[in-house]
């Protein structure tokens, strides 16, 4: 597993958000947390890049334990994370919004050379654009700039914060079609999603959130297909448990015990 | 007709020293949000110090640049370092009492070393002029503007092409996503503030040549800078060189039309002016007042 | 003897106070020595200064670096009147007795605060405190450069005092000693009353203070002209004092921060603190000014050194401390009493059933025909994005109507648009039959609305009980002197507190309380206003089951002895259980409203909740 996260708690002072999350991401994968509202999502990817620190519980990477570090160090490790919305510098050009995802290792010219002009050519938009300030983009190609930032630091895994926010259809074309091209680059994608079609439609595995806890993991059609989709998003997590556990899908991930078969 | 001419080109050089002088202000509250006072007493300082220079080894005051800048780099990490760097994130009328407070103690020191009486550095060229048909142009006023456009093109040029440029422009635009990056918001506001004070460096450099000062000048300066960033945006470094032109000129004006008394009361009333009709400036983004969305 | 150390110890405060004032009083009774007393007299000046300052920016938060302006204009006002228009003749007989035209000069400074402070005070942070600069350095250069009125730079010369030479100083001394006192006063009056409270407020929120029905553009110049109204009167005591003014003495900048340095000392936001600051201050002035040369030779300490000692004392104090030396010394008692307290309460929630909820005016009213609140084709756009794109939609009343949605759907906007935190660019909103979309946030306050935020606002400084008792349902001139506690509006406070189960925590300090303490102090903070309706932003938010329970009880409560509620919500089992009807946004526009069946039955909303389905084909070309 490349990324784990084991009974990890973790909140933003008022009361903790996650409350024994157990999660586990494979190399290669791309993975898609889903669940209401206020399920703490976010939250997740905030631990896994450091800008939020767990109370408790372990997060690690590569058998690495990373919980409670830098985002600095974390962006050194190859975690980058991709926020859900104004990542970008709008006074800045395209070009430079993109250079800036090297900052850490600003000083090896030549190599961020190299990797801007391949990111260039994944992301037509930032050759096409370059010169142009970031703040005259519309939204979705604005999100396109951004992934194109975060793979300034060829990283192993891009973690995506609601990719598919304020977008229109066609952006969002253009949105999947980029996370697959970064599949297809060889990178670990952990994306939190509020669209669940879309989201898991991208995916290879799904993750669902509640309150905090993982109520159900498996591969993402299969998550996407279980008739207890529409229940959780209106009836409660305790109305769709009683019936997963009938249906005998694959068994709920969970940091406690669910209601009984 | 030619005093008209006359007025306005002298109010663009010296809109053109006031620019760079009003260039580290607004660079400063770009990135930090805060205010900084003592930027005037910083000014005098340097003057002073370039003073002190020339009449001691005969040193071109606006040679003097070349020391002063890196000087008054240092010195503005030394405050940023000691004071600036733990009120970061307080309401704004901190920094402008504390700086206000270090303004006190530059202008005492200042006091101290070289006394409350009227300087002014005056070198061979001091009193010469150039002529362009009927207009006579001091040639300090000259040389000094020359000097200050060439400093605030190195200053736009590093903020465009280095790394640290584009730092302090991602900071000043959207921290967290500055952070997100690995750039660490601590040693750009460090540099930021540094440079915004090496700015008054090679100002006061210029300003020590072009008018007298002693150590109580700086509320002139604070009142014409500050006017300058607030029309033309705080934290904007174009609309400051526009700001600077403006007030130049205007200043120029009210002095040969209305009278030289009336003209320190230009910069605060733009600044009422300004602050009450259009907040942002001419070219300053507009300050959100937030509300939980 | 023990009981009399005691006595001591817990009043020491009071004891000092009483102690300088007396010694104020009689000091001139005991000694003659005039320098002492010209040190006490300019003391007494600054503390009328701080006092005044305190108004402004220690009990309103906005900070003025320019209060001097007022000295000034006090200060010429009188010269002006005593030397120019009642003066002496060409003989030098007559004129009129300065003293007379003190009421004057207060009257003028607070006629230039009441013009001025409705333009500057609109501003707010930064541009406030340079504005008050500005104001400070503009009156100075025109009085400099209005020679005909002022003789400008050479300055106005009053005529000398007509009293028997053994007086000496001792009628500006009490008079300074009457206006200090009379300053304080009024501070401590303000303190005391729903003025001083709104004052507070605004401080600590300004926007949730409008929010709760605070007028706070009228509390805000009253509190400005209220600020510099002693400080006119001082400036013309000083004026005849000095003998003669000149601008730049007269509306000197330094000063003005000295002024600022005193109250940090004292304590900002206090009654004495000013005062103490001040005979602190001004005494240290005047010794290091004419004794250290004394004491430590010629040079040592002059003009220059006293710049640097009091530019490092004012750097220090904003750096160490920032609340002044009262404060400080009260947060240290208060920190420890607060653990005490939290420790005896624990951690079991009670909740008091609300035994009488005073609708009588409620029922009395006649309630028109019609939905409470309708929103009519409501647009919002930040920057390119259309957060609310033509809402329409009603709330009837008696209802607990839900408006859900996904993230970014506009809730909030919504909301804050209903309430007046923001400004809509198209639509109309209507409420109890009249149209609301223009109005201040307070004045729908003041109609009936009352709404909470998705991360709690409370006054943070202030008390529970004071948070509670905060709100106002309407502006009355009158009511700005009452008590800010008073008899009845206590017990209905601590009657709502029992209701939201907080009432054991009324003289907590209300920044001290966890997240979902918060949110209960803001709704007995909201039904303090007695709203018709009640918008609730993710009530259930960051709290836990059984607090929603609790919570969804108290809604339920409420509705049925009249409350409208419209709530915004995540919480999908809370909304369908509770809410009817339920409204869904979508992208900025409704999709949806009806029954809790219907709109959990109705597949476009379940689209808008799940993601579009026209992703599938574009899937399947990718993946092959």
């Amino acid at each position: 597993m490349l990324v784990r996260l084991d009974d990890v708690f973790a909140g933003y002072g008022g009361g903790d958000v996650l409350q024994g999350l157990d999660l586990a991401v494979e190399d290669g994968s791309v993975t898609c947390i889903v669940g209401p509202n206020g399920a703490g999502k976010s939250t997740v990817l905030r631990v896994v890049s450091g800008l939020l620190n767990p109370r408790k519980g372990a997060v690690h990477f590569d058998g690495e334990p990373i919980g409670g570090r830098d985002p600095g160090d974390i962006l050194r490790l190859g975690i980058v994370q991709v926020p859900q919305s104004h990542g970008l510098f709008p006074n800045l050009t395209v070009r430079e919004n993109v250079l800036m995802g090297a900052y850490v290792i600003r000083r090896e010219r030549k190599l961020v050379k190299e990797r801007y002009g391949q990111v260039a050519e994944i992301f037509s938009i930032i050759s096409e654009r370059g010169d142009e300030k970031a703040g005259n983009l519309s939204g979705g190609q604005r999100r396109m700039v951004e992934f194109g930032r975060s793979l300034m630091l060829d990283p192993r895994v891009v973690l995506l914060d609601e990719p598919s926010l304020g977008l229109d259809p066609k952006a969002l074309k253009h949105v999947s079609n980029s996370i697959e091209l970064m599949k297809q680059a060889g990178k670990t994608i952990v994306l939190v999603e509020q669209n669940v079609r879309f989201g898991l439609r991208l995916s290879t595995h799904g993750v669902v959130m509640e309150s905090g806890r993982v109520l159900l993991v498996g591969e993402a059609a299969e998550v996407l297909a279980n008739p207890e989709m529409a229940d959780l998003f209106f009836g409660g997590s305790a109305h769709a448990e009683a019936k997963t556990g009938a249906n005998g899908s694959p068994p709920p991930t969970t940091g406690e015990d669910t209601t009984a078969e | 007709m030619t005093q008209l001419i006359q007025t306005l080109v002298l109010g663009l050089l010296l809109g053109g020293v006031y620019a760079l002088l009003a260039s580290g202000l607004t660079l400063i509250f770009g990135v930090m949000d805060v205010i900084n006072v003592a930027q005037g007493a910083l000014i005098i300082l340097a003057a002073f110090i370039t003073w002190a220079l020339w009449n001691e080894t005969g040193l071109d005051p606006l040679f003097g640049v070349f020391v002063t800048t890196p000087l008054m780099f240092l010195v503005g990490l030394l405050i940023y370092m000691t004071t600036i760097r733990w009120i970061q994130g307080k309401p704004p009328s901190t920094s402008v009492i504390l700086t206000f407070g270090l303004a006190l103690v530059i202008e005492g020191v200042m006091g101290m070393v070289w006394t409350a009486t009227l300087h002014r550095a005056t070198p061979d060229y001091f009193n010469q002029s150039f002529t362009i048909g009927d207009i006579y142009l001091r040639k300090s006023q000259v040389y000094g503007c020359a000097i200050a456009i060439g400093v605030l093109v190195i200053l736009y040029v590093m903020l465009k092409v280095t790394w640290l440029g584009r730092a302090i422009r991602a900071v000043s635009a959207n921290m967290s996503s500055a952070k997100l990056v690995g750039v660490d918001p601590t040693t750009v506001a460090a540099l930021t503030f540094a440079i915004g004070v090496a700015t008054t460096g090679a100002g006061g450099s210029i300003a020590a040549v072009l008018y007298p000062f002693l150590p109580g000048s700086h509320y002139a300066w604070i009142s014409r800078i500050l006017g300058i960033i607030v029309l033309g945006g705080m934290g904007s470094l174009p609309g400051a060189v526009i700001g600077a032109l403006l007030l130049g000129v205007a200043e120029t004006m009210t002095a040969t039309y209305i009278s030289p008394q009336w003209a320190t009361m230009v910069p605060w009333a733009v600044i009422m002016l300004v602050l009450l009709l259009r907040p942002q400036g001419l070219m300053g983004q507009k300050l959100r007042e937030d509300v939980a969305l | 003897m023990t009981a009399a150390l005691g006595f001591a110890g817990r009043n020491a405060g009071r004891l000092a106070v009483a102690g300088l004032l007396l010694t104020i009083l009689v000091f001139p009774v005991i000694s003659d020595n005039r320098y002492y007393q010209t040190i006490i007299i300019l003391s007494l000046l600054l503390a009328i200064m701080a006092s005044g300052w305190n108004i402004i920016s220690g009990f309103a938060g906005y900070v003025s670096l320019g209060q001097t302006v007022f000295l000034g204009i006090g200060a010429y006002t009188t010269a002006i009147l005593s030397l120019r228009v009642f003066g002496p003749d060409e003989f030098g007989q007559g004129g009129a007795n300065p003293f007379y035209f003190i009421p004057v000069s207060a009257i003028v400074a607070g006629l230039f605060a009441a013009a001025v402070g409705p333009i500057i005070m609109r501003t707010r942070g930064h541009s406030f405190v340079i504005l008050t600069i500005a104001f400070l350095f503009v009156m100075q250069l025109i009085v400099l450069n209005w020679t005909d009125l002022t003789y400008g730079n050479r300055g106005l010369s009053l005529p000398l005092p007509d009293w028997p030479r053994e007086w000496g100083n001792l009628p500006f001394y009490y008079i300074f000693f009457g206006i200090l006192l009379l300053s304080v006063a009024m501070s401590w009056w303000i303190r005391r009353t729903k003025f001083g409270m709104g004052l507070i407020a605004i401080r600590e929120d300004e926007d949730k203070a409008a929010s709760v029905g605070v007028n706070t553009p009228i509390y805000k110049v009253l509190a400005y002209i209220a600020s510099a109204v002693w400080i006119g009167a001082a400036g013309g005591v000083y004026a005849y004092y000095l003998s003669f003014i000149d601008p730049r003495t007269m509306f000197d900048i330094v000063y003005s921060v000295f002024v600022v340095l005193a109250v940090l000392l004292g304590g900002r936001g206090t009654i004495w603190g000013p005062v103490i600051g001040a005979f602190i201050l001004e005494p240290l002035n005047q010794v290091t000014n004419n004794d250290f040369d004394r004491w430590f030779g010629e040079g040592i300490w002059d003009a220059n050194v006293r710049l640097i000692f009091f530019g490092a004392l004012l750097m220090m104090v904003i750096l160490f401390l920032p609340r002044g030396i009262i404060p400080s010394v009260q947060d240290i008692f208060r920190k420890r009493r607060e653990s005490k307290m939290a420790a005896e309460v624990g951690a079991r929630f009670e909740r008091k059933p609300l035994t009488v909820v005073e609708r009588g005016a409620l029922e009395a009213r006649e309630a028109p025909a019609g939905p409470l609140l309708e929103i009519r084709g409501v647009e919002k756009r930040f920057g390119g994005v259309r957060a609310v794109d033509g809402v329409t939609l009603a709330v009837e009343r008696g209802s607990i109507t839900a408006l859900i949605g996904p993230n970014g759907s506009g809730k909030t906007t919504l909301f804050n648009l209903i309430d007046g935190t923001m400004s809509s660019d198209k639509g109309e909103i209507w409420f109890e039959g009249e149209r609301v979309d223009g109005l201040a946030p307070y004045r729908r306050a003041h109609l009936g609305i009352g709404r909470t935020f998705q991360i709690t606002r409370l006054f943070r400084q202030m008390t529970v009980l004071e948070n509670v008792v905060a709100p106002l349902s309407s502006f009355s001139w009158r009511h700005l002197g009452a008590d800010a506690v008073s008899g009845p509006e206590a017990e209905r406070a601590h009657e709502l507190l029992g209701f939201v189960g907080m009432h054991k925590f009324a003289s907590h300090r209300a920044g001290a309380l966890s997240f979902g303490q918060g949110k209960l102090v803001e709704l007995a903070q909201i039904l303090m206003l007695d709203p018709t309706l009640i918008m609730l932003d993710e009530p259930a938010g960051g709290i836990n089951p059984t607090l929603i329970a609790h919570m969804e009880e108290m809604i339920r409560e409420l509705n049925r002895q009249g409350t409208t509620f419209l709530i915004v919500e995540h919480n999908m089992p809370l909304v369908l259980g509770l809410c009817d009807p339920v409204c869904v946004l979508a992208r900025g526009q409704t999709i949806c409203t009806g029954t809790p069946d219907r709109v959990q039955a109705d597949p476009a909303v379940l689209d808008a909740y799940l993601g579009e389905d026209f992703v599938l084909e574009q899937k399947a070309e990718v993946s092959s």
